[in-house]
């Protein structure tokens, strides 16, 4: 996996449970074997503005861990206190992937909570780029999509590519 | 559409002879389209003020050119020149109805506030002054007679209600505007309101079947439509207290009310997604499905539909259902759906058919003949000493005690913006352009040119409506002779009422303007506030200079310099963090900013902005510079500026702040000036 490159993916919605439906879509092309995923997260933002990680799958679709199961990367990148209403499991430890051992504190939470507005949903997710097609195809009812290419294996390149996926979600 | 109908319906004349063929945003130099009502056709308003009633007109306006809108005058065209002792409203095509632009009688007095600590909505504060007048009224005099001219923004765009109204229709549109237009018929047969006989139109293809959306757009549009039914039942509430305050003064039954409800056919200009801002269509940009959604996205989401961050209008084919069972809507003159409104009338002490339905043909030329008949006043030859113009309507009170009384409005032409329609003696002859409502774009607009289209080229349609309400079956390729015969007529109409130039309601898109006069620099001394749309210095498409002169305190000063509108469109020039900054919103599409890079010194300070258009065309780009006591300073591009207009007024100076100001407030010493540069550009 070492040589595998990676994309992240901010996706934004109109109607929650829509995303909901996406995120499911991902998980089961994940269960069916037809994509891998590093992480991968279902924000909504409550009507009183409150974000909260509805949904994690990190390292779906990897050895030893379970759908849904685990706290990780992607929810490792959101920053308190949103983190505050995630109840971390204990499979937190056994993650793997390429991008684990790295703490990366991007502030990433904060800032999409503040960019998307109340009673909306962003899905984002970390997966192999060679699937991007399949991932464009399975989130249908995103309205804005940015996507941002990983270039490296650290936390910084990471960092850089959420950065320039986040900036793609702004303006018109 | 708004002003033709209002026109004829205050002066009881067709909407051409008293200089509404269009709106007054599109006025032009046609007797037609003038939107100056002439001297020789009184409204009936004038009529019964001269005749001792008290008169007042509350709410929206849209009847004088917007180029008279402002202190200058003159205001023989304002409510108060119509016949209205008092006039309270807005004189705009349409308001946000949280911040509404007011004017009372013949000053713009800008936005209010609410009442008892509430915020300022605009339906609720319409009646409230309604009522006031009311009670001001008979408190001063027991007896004397009064006409009222109540009239809502809603339900025109924007849709702008209050969570809690929208919410008592969640979930009841999710069937689609297909499925609910063959519930509507079905009630309506029911309620016999239409002909058991009467067949449904079926849908248009240039508005997509329900079936065919995708989740997320059924989802959207069946908000788009919630918002607007609590937008419609909010205002019939309002309506409803208007009516109690009448009945506690115990007048309710003596009182005449005629109540007629719509946007002259529910409004098709939502374009086929509903928009977040009306104002891109009105300035004639296209917006894919996915880019309203994208905005709808940035201004707030479904969650902020019906909020003053959004100028919102629904999509298409909900307006098309809640004109059921008729084809198209609001600007097709030549289809029911586009004319045909709901009229109840109610007088209980004269009117003893309570609930009973009548089928004359009518028309907005007939409501002020029939009211003056009731208040038995005849038609007076001269107003003013003005030999006046024969009303075009007729009276039908005759129809209140008999179902079976004859028609006396036989004959009567429809135009609006090319579309139009001859009717006579049940006959109907639809000639329908082939423009959807909701564009407005230059690239669609270019095949209507003068000498370009050819009105009578395009197909017609011939309905016979005594056998078929719903105009449902063309009988023009068996019936020739009728067509000739109705086609021959709407020409000699155009000729007596003004209609020609066909289109000139559109010739502004033509650059057939009126002239703008040599004085191209505007000063605003001291304190000058809300200057409407038509009378801000008209910058778009060209060149333009704003200078200030400053007077900036040892301790600094920050404040708005000038601004135009919101976020949805505009542009503030204002000072903050010591830097002068600019901010121009292009119909919530684009933002652009400029930020000086360097401070502004204290004392005597001139700032300037320069835009230097690319070129004197319709959204032209440009480049800003901002100066500092003439020294450029910053600057920026600008790929967009807004062609047309934006919806709300120019503000300038002290009274607009951003944010609780921290430092004292920048007051401009004494002028700011506005110079369009390139004056003899018409764009």
């Amino acid at each position: 996996m070492a040589d595998t490159e990676f994309d992240v993916i901010i996706a934004a919605y109109l109607i929650p449970d829509l995303a909901q439906e996406d995120f499911d879509a991902m998980v089961r092309l994940v269960a069916d074997k037809r994509l891998e995923v590093e992480g991968v997260a279902l924000v909504t933002i409550a009507t009183d503005g409150t974000p909260t990680v509805q949904q994690t799958g990190d390292h779906l679709g990897r050895k030893g861990l379970t759908i849904g199961g685990g706290v990780g990367l992607v929810v490792g990148l959101f920053a308190p206190p949103l983190l505050a209403s995630v109840v971390v499991g204990g499979a937190a430890g056994a993650l793997v992937g390429r991008f684990a051992k790295h703490k990366v504190d991007s502030g990433l939470g904060e800032k999409l909570g503040a960019a998307l507005p109340p009673g909306t949903a962003g899905l984002i997710a970390i997966y192999d780029r060679s699937k991007a097609d399949v991932v464009d195809k399975t989130l249908v009812s995103a309205v804005k999509k940015s996507v941002a290419e990983v270039d490296g294996g650290g936390a910084k390149e990471l960092k850089a590519a959420l950065a320039e996926a986040q900036a793609g979600m702004g303006g018109g | 559409m708004c002003s033709p109908t209002r026109a004829a319906l205050l002066t009881g004349r067709n909407h051409h002879a008293v200089g509404m063929g269009g709106i007054p945003e599109f006025s032009g130099g046609f007797p037609g389209y003038s939107a100056m009502l002439p001297r020789d056709a009184a409204p009936f308003p004038k009529i019964l003020k001269e005749n001792g009633y008290a008169t007042a007109g509350i709410g929206k306006w849209h009847l004088t050119p917007e180029k008279e809108q402002g202190p200058a005058g003159p205001f023989n065209h304002w409510p108060n020149a119509w016949g209205f002792d008092y006039y309270w409203g807005f004189l705009a095509p349409e308001a946000g109805q949280y911040d509404t632009m007011i004017s009372e009688n013949q000053k713009i007095i800008g936005v209010q506030e609410g009442r008892d600590g509430k915020p300022f909505y605009f339906p609720e504060a319409m009646t409230d002054q309604a009522i006031d007048w009311l009670h001001g009224v008979r408190g001063h005099d027991a007896e004397k007679p009064w006409m009222l001219y109540y009239s809502t923004g809603c339900s025109h765009a924007p849709h702008h209600v209050a969570k809690e109204w929208s919410d008592r229709y969640k979930g009841q549109f999710d069937q689609g505007w297909d499925k609910l237009r063959e519930e509507t018929f079905a009630r309506q047969k029911a309620l016999g309101v239409v002909p058991a006989d009467a067949q449904l139109t079926p849908r248009d293809a240039e508005m997509p079947a329900w079936d065919s959306l995708s989740e997320n757009s059924k989802r959207l549009f069946a908000h788009q439509m919630e918002v607007y039914a609590g937008y419609s039942e909010n205002a019939d509430h309002h309506v409803g207290r208007l009516l109690e305050s009448i009945e506690e003064m115990g007048e309710l039954d003596n009182t005449v009310v005629v109540w007629i409800w719509g946007d002259n056919g529910a409004s098709l200009e939502g374009t086929p997604t509903g928009t977040f801002n009306e104002g891109t269509m009105v300035n004639g940009l296209p917006l894919t499905d996915e880019e309203q959604m994208q905005l709808t996205l940035k201004w707030g989401g479904l969650e902020a539909w019906g909020t003053e961050m959004m100028y919102p209008h629904y999509a298409t084919a909900w307006a098309w259902a809640g004109n059921t069972p008729f084809q198209w809507g609001k600007q097709v003159g030549s289809h029911l759906g586009g004319t045909r409104n709901p009229l109840v009338i109610s007088w209980p002490d004269r009117i003893t058919d309570a609930g009973g339905l009548r089928s004359q043909f009518t028309h907005a030329t007939d409501i002020g003949p029939m009211l003056l008949d009731i208040a038995g006043i005849p038609q007076p030859d001269l107003v003013d000493g003005i030999a006046q113009q024969d009303f075009h309507g007729f009276s039908f009170t005759d129809t209140f005690a008999d179902p079976n009384a004859p028609e006396h409005h036989t004959q009567q032409y429809f135009e609006n913006f090319g579309n139009r329609a001859m009717y006579k003696d049940g006959w109907w002859l639809a000639m329908r352009m082939p423009r959807t409502p909701w564009r407005l774009d230059p690239a669609l607009l270019a095949k209507f040119a003068p000498g370009v289209w050819d009105p009578d080229a395009d197909p017609v349609e011939l309905y016979y409506l005594p056998d078929d309400f719903a105009q449902a079956n063309d009988l023009s390729a068996t019936h020739p002779e009728k067509v000739k015969e109705l086609t021959t007529l709407f020409w000699e109409e155009a000729d007596t009422y003004h209609i020609k130039p066909l289109l000139a309601g559109f010739s502004p898109f033509f650059g057939i303007l009126p002239p703008l006069g040599a004085n191209s620099k505007v000063t605003y001394y001291g304190n000058v506030q809300n200057i409407a749309p038509g009378v801000v210095p008209r910058i778009y498409n060209h060149s333009y200079t704003i200078s200030a002169d400053l007077l900036i305190p040892e301790s600094g000063a920050e404040g708005v310099i000038v601004a135009d509108a919101n976020h949805l469109g505009g542009f503030t020039l204002y000072v903050e963090d010591g830097k002068l900054k600019h901010t121009y919103a292009f119909l919530g599409v684009f933002e652009y900013r400029q930020v000086s890079t360097e401070s502004l010194p204290t004392g005597e300070v001139n700032v300037e902005l320069v835009f230097a258009a690319d070129e004197a065309k319709p959204a032209t780009p440009g480049q800003v510079t901002l100066f500092i006591n003439g020294k450029p300073v910053g600057g920026g591009r600008m790929d967009h500026t807004v062609p047309f207009r934006v919806q709300r007024l120019l503000r300038h100076g002290h009274r607009i702040r951003r944010r609780p100001r921290r430092r004292p407030e920048l007051r401009p010493q004494g002028t700011v000036r506005v110079h369009r540069h390139r004056p003899e550009g018409r764009l």
